[in-house]
């Protein structure tokens, strides 16, 4: 029964890999780094102690970090996100949401499926609050676009 | 509130329909390996042929106009052209060697009607041509730099260039330039050398996603795309890119029925209509079929009942029906041009319905 165990994949030339799909356009990308993510994450918490969350959470979602081997950066920015949107109250969702640009939408679109997928953080109820305001705003078409998208954050 | 004429062909899905030049028939796949010619009489359709010949699934037809020569290809990894033989009134097959190990998924011809184009899974695209000396359709190729299977096709006006878009997340313009068949032909916007397999552009909606339809502009200097990731991308080449997200769920087919105006139809059960604002600016312009407001109807038990075994999901308590708003009822697969004016496009999809759009006024 040896060969049940062979990785038939492998021996395929013409086997498409992860990184062949990651080609965009605009050519292969990871996005910033792992420190300008922290440099980030510092102006995010900043911009938090203010009160100022608009801010904070335009800081976060602007140029996230994505492509194949960037799991740390991903990692911090998550955590930066997820403290913006757990600080906002319920009321002011809309407010942030509408405020927001349409790369941004789909960006923290991308950030609310990704904290749901992780439901031992205990914050699944505001996200769903916020899944619902911002899926009001961009549409079916903004949950699609995070689906399908390579770039995942 | 746009007209429209509704016919329901299939309970089930079709999976491709073409109509002919005076459309007065059309040619469907009622989703299995049959191919049915309708003749059209008063404001309904007979059926007049069956075509047996594919041994599975149909998986597109295309009628060329003038030559009246009917191509069809399937998931058994052929293709046949048809004839109507004059004297028995028969569609005559005709084989064609694809030489491909995979289903075949789009067939179109060209403009001229002297080749045609077979898109497949076998990460190939089978260009074929009549060879007069042996009295048979042949193939070539083009393969390069396709990943995946090649899910779409559309032909330039010249007959040279194709495009075809594919789950590889790629459109991609290609030449099919064959020699003996076409003319060496002017340069366009896409390059002046074009022998054949020429790479002429590849291009990509914004996040990736399979790219479920192309189409070239009626000039041929601009193509549109759409995909799964709800997004439909106008690319005038070495110019402009235009980029539309849309709000609803993605498009799988889209037609230009003029130099400014796209219609396009998928998941969302309607066709939209997207126009470009001053030249290149292209925008979301509106839902062709807004759907009429549901009427309010007897919830009776029996009704729930009735509509639960024979749908196998309950009604809409409220309105007591269960049918969409809209005028086809499930997934519009495909859109095609219906006339040469533009006026019309017709529409078919997962719900058996063909649907032709008076489109000039909306």
């Amino acid at each position: 029964m040896s060969f049940r165990k062979i990785d038939i994949d492998a021996l395929d030339e013409e086997q498409l890999s992860r990184e062949e799909l990651f080609i965009f356009s605009n050519g292969v990308a990871n996005g910033p780094t792992l420190e300008s993510v922290k440099s980030g994450a510092i102006d995010v918490r900043n911009a938090l102690t203010r009160g100022d969350t608009a801010t904070a959470l335009s800081i976060a979602l602007d140029n996230p970090p994505y492509g194949l081997d960037n799991d740390e950066a991903k990692t911090q920015n998550t955590r930066s996100v997820l403290d913006v949107l757990s600080s906002v109250k319920a009321s002011d969702i809309p407010g942030h949401v509408k405020s927001l640009s349409s790369d941004q939408q789909l960006v923290l679109m991308k950030y609310i499926y990704k904290g749901m997928a992780a439901p031992e953080t205990g914050q699944s109820a505001v996200l769903l609050n916020w899944h619902e305001k911002l899926t009001e705003v961009a549409g079916v078409g903004c949950i699609v676009r995070v689906i399908t998208d390579r770039k995942t954050v | 509130m746009a007209a429209q004429e509704v016919h329901q062909l299939n309970i089930g899905p079709l999976t491709a329909h073409a109509f002919n030049k005076d459309r007065t028939q059309v040619a469907i796949c009622p989703n299995n390996n049959e191919v049915q010619i309708y003749q059209k009489t008063g404001n309904s359709w007979n059926l007049l042929h069956s075509l047996f010949e594919h041994d599975k699934l149909v998986t597109s037809i295309d009628w060329a106009p003038e030559s009246n020569r009917i191509v069809t290809c399937s998931q058994d990894r052929n293709a046949y052209v048809w004839n109507l033989d004059s004297i028995t009134n028969k569609w005559k097959p005709t084989l064609v060697l694809l030489r491909i190990n995979r289903a075949a998924t789009c067939v179109r011809w060209s403009p001229n009607e002297d080749k045609f184009a077979v898109a497949s899974g076998a990460r190939a695209i089978a260009i074929c041509y009549f060879e007069g000396d042996n009295d048979w359709w042949v193939s070539k190729h083009l393969k390069k730099s396709i990943r995946s299977t090649v899910l779409c096709l559309d032909w330039h006006p010249n007959n040279v260039l194709l495009a075809a878009g594919g789950a590889d997340f790629k459109a991609r313009v290609f030449s099919a330039f064959i020699k003996g068949v076409d003319k060496k032909p002017p340069p366009t916007v896409w390059g002046d050398k074009l022998p054949f397999n020429t790479i002429c552009g590849e291009y990509s909606n914004g996040s990736g996603g399979w790219i479920h339809g192309v189409a070239f502009s009626p000039s041929g200097d601009a193509l549109a795309l759409c995909g799964q990731d709800a997004q439909v991308t106008v690319i005038y080449p070495g110019k402009h890119t235009s980029e539309i997200k849309l709000s609803g769920l993605p498009l799988l087919s889209l037609v230009w029925v003029s130099e400014s105006r796209i219609v396009a139809a998928g998941f969302d059960c309607t066709p939209v209509l997207l126009e470009a604002k001053d030249g290149l600016n292209w925008q979301f312009s509106k839902v062709i079929d807004a759907g009429k407001k549901k009427t309010a109807g007897e919830a009776t038990v029996l009704n729930r009942f009735r509509q639960m075994d024979k749908r196998g999901i309950a009604l809409d308590s409220e309105s007591g029906n269960a049918d969409l708003a809209t005028v086809h009822q499930n997934t519009i697969t495909l859109v095609r041009r219906y006339d040469e004016s533009h006026d019309h496009v017709s529409t078919s999809g997962v719900d058996g319905r063909l649907i032709i759009w008076g489109i000039k006024h909306t």
